[in-house]
């Protein structure tokens, strides 16, 4: 077991963004979905160490985040990408990811920047590792901020959002280093995309109102969709959650529509199928 | 064509560097031009290929700018000097500004007496303004990437904290002689700002970083502004008697923030 949350709660001002939430995450690639305001880059910070929650509990390694001590530590056995991880555009890629491999302490020059070639090359970077980064494109910036992460070969790698910006080029790459990552040690990471969570994680957390409402595998979330996805050829009653799909057909979700036929279920469907109306709003 | 090689008589004293110095550079010279005699230098593949490699990582490496190059002289590990230079407030606008405040200070003490209690007044704010704006989220664009590393919070703060005292410091010492007026005088900001720095630093452990600034500021100018207004004379605020408040003000504040420190961090609970 890599984290143990019990009964996390976080406000801010009147609004309770964690609500008592549980969640247990074991070594291998574990992936956050929810709406927009689910909390999952609150609790994503909280286990990072970069905010403190209101109360509740958190084991990460082994180690007790509340305890100065035990969060330093903790620092130094985590990657951390934030959601919006912000750079200094006048630093070259080599120098930002050094900059993070120092406040990392790795002091020594050598080892430091063996180490800062080895994750730019992770993320393909290495041509660019001198250029400044306000010339690097969104996407490159955003491997950028998974280099900083690998720094270290971090036993827990928290990700907020990390495809964001990434063509499909790039997913599948980041994929590739996640999971290999996700092999020996833990990834979290949080998402919209949910192909994401079904191409790389093991396990999928569905977070709704500070509070996890799904927790078990993208085959799970996936089965909870049955004989609730269907596809016709005509547009249901405009009250249903449906979409019109590539080859002209309509998927709805829910109740069959008139003349519609059984579909496979994926991730997504159990996803939108369990936010419900917000679901509705959404799409 | 090269007919001749260096013959086993010659290649065992190059070898165990008992050739003297013109004649082992010949042999160089030779070895350079001539695969067969090269081949027949013993040599281990790692350590040479490790030192390829060493050789191509120096030279990738970037160049280091001219204050780390500076700070790597006066004895600084390298590491803490690229910690130092990186900090988003000694930017090239932020020392402009600096600069151009303390020289419209110095000018204007030049021109007219009644003008030197602008610099001793605005000397000692710079430091704070410029630690106000080396920490935080509202400052640093890339803050919460890095408040998740070992060094962030406090050590991360007073090393930036350190590195702008030090510059607004130096700026200001070089400024000072410049002055139409005593050396004790000229110098009568120091304290005042130690003071108003490490009071900046320990209300900070409270409030944000840039509220904690600009109360620590305010609070100076309406005290030199009231004391002025009461004694008749500017010059209250930098007494002697003013100076060893100060100092003991700065010590007091600096144990206190220190005592606080774990409070900068933003993972710490509340």
């Amino acid at each position: 077991m890599t984290i143990h949350v019990k009964g996390l709660t976080k406000r801010f001002g009147r609004k309770h963004v964690l609500n008592g939430l549980d969640l247990t995450v074991t070594p291998g690639v574990t992936g956050l979905l929810g709406p927009n305001g689910a909390g999952k880059t609150t609790l994503l910070r909280c286990l990072a160490t970069t905010l403190a929650p209101d109360g509740g509990s958190m084991d990460v390694l082994g180690l007790n985040p509340a305890d100065r001590v035990q969060r330093t530590e903790l620092r130094r056995r985590l990657g951390y990408l934030p959601q919006d991880p912000g750079h200094y555009p006048h630093f070259t890629a080599f120098d930002l990811v050094d900059y993070v491999a120092i406040l990392k302490e790795i002091t020594d020059r050598r080892e430091r920047h063996a180490e800062v070639r080895r994750v730019l090359a992770e993320v393909d970077l290495s041509e660019q590792a001198k250029v400044r980064v306000r010339r690097l494109s969104g996407g490159m910036r955003q491997r950028l901020a998974l280099a900083q992460a690998l720094l270290g070969r971090p036993d827990l790698l928290i990700l907020d959002e990390p495809t964001v910006g990434l063509d499909p080029e790039q997913r599948m790459r980041f994929r590739a280093v996640v999971s290999k990552v996700g092999e020996s040690r833990t990834v979290l990471l949080s998402t919209h995309q949910t192909e994401d969570v079904a191409a790389l994680c093991e396990r999928v957390v569905v977070m709704d109102g500070g509070s996890a409402v799904f927790d078990g595998t993208p085959g799970g979330l996936a089965a909870t969709a049955a004989g609730r996805v269907w596809l016709s050829e005509d547009p249901p009653d405009a009250a249903r959650l449906f979409w019109r799909t590539a080859d002209g057909r309509y998927r709805t979700l829910g109740e069959r529509p008139a003349g519609g036929g059984a579909a496979e279920p994926g991730v997504e469907d159990g996803y939108l199928l369990l936010l419900g109306d917000r679901a509705r709003v959404a799409a | 064509m090269n007919a001749w090689h260096v013959h086993a008589d010659l290649m065992g004293r190059y070898l165990s560097g008992s050739l003297d110095p013109a004649l082992a550079m010949s042999v160089d010279a030779h070895l350079g031009g001539c695969a067969a005699c090269r081949a027949a230098v013993p040599y281990e593949e790692e350590w040479l290929a490790g030192g390829w490699q060493r050789l191509a990582d120096e030279a990738g490496l970037p160049a280091s700018g001219p204050a780390e190059r500076l700070l790597l002289r006066a004895g600084l590990p390298g590491h803490l000097a690229r910690l130092v230079t990186a900090t988003p407030t000694l930017s090239r606008a932020w020392l402009v500004a600096v600069v151009a405040v303390l020289a419209f200070g110095v000018i204007a003490a030049r021109q007219t007496d009644q003008a030197l209690p602008l610099f001793l007044v605005l000397a000692p704010v710079l430091p704070p303004a410029g630690i106000a704006a080396a920490y935080g989220p509202r400052v640093d664009p890339a803050h919460e990437m890095l408040a998740a590393t070992p060094l962030s919070g406090a050590r991360l703060l007073l090393t930036r904290s350190t590195a702008v005292l030090a510059t607004a410091f130096a700026l200001a010492g070089l400024a000072s002689p410049l002055l139409p007026a005593p050396p004790w005088l000229s110098a009568a900001w120091l304290l005042p700002a130690l003071a108003l720095t490490s009071g900046c630093l320990a209300l900070s452990t409270r409030v944000p970083l840039p509220l904690a600034a600009f109360a620590a500021a305010g609070l100076w100018l309406t005290g030199v502004a009231a004391a002025a207004g009461a004694a008749g004379d500017w010059r209250v605020s930098f007494h002697p008697a003013a100076q060893i408040l100060y100092g003991c003000a700065a010590l007091l504040l600096t144990v206190l923030a220190y005592r606080r420190r774990d409070r900068l961090d933003p993972g710490e609970p509340r």
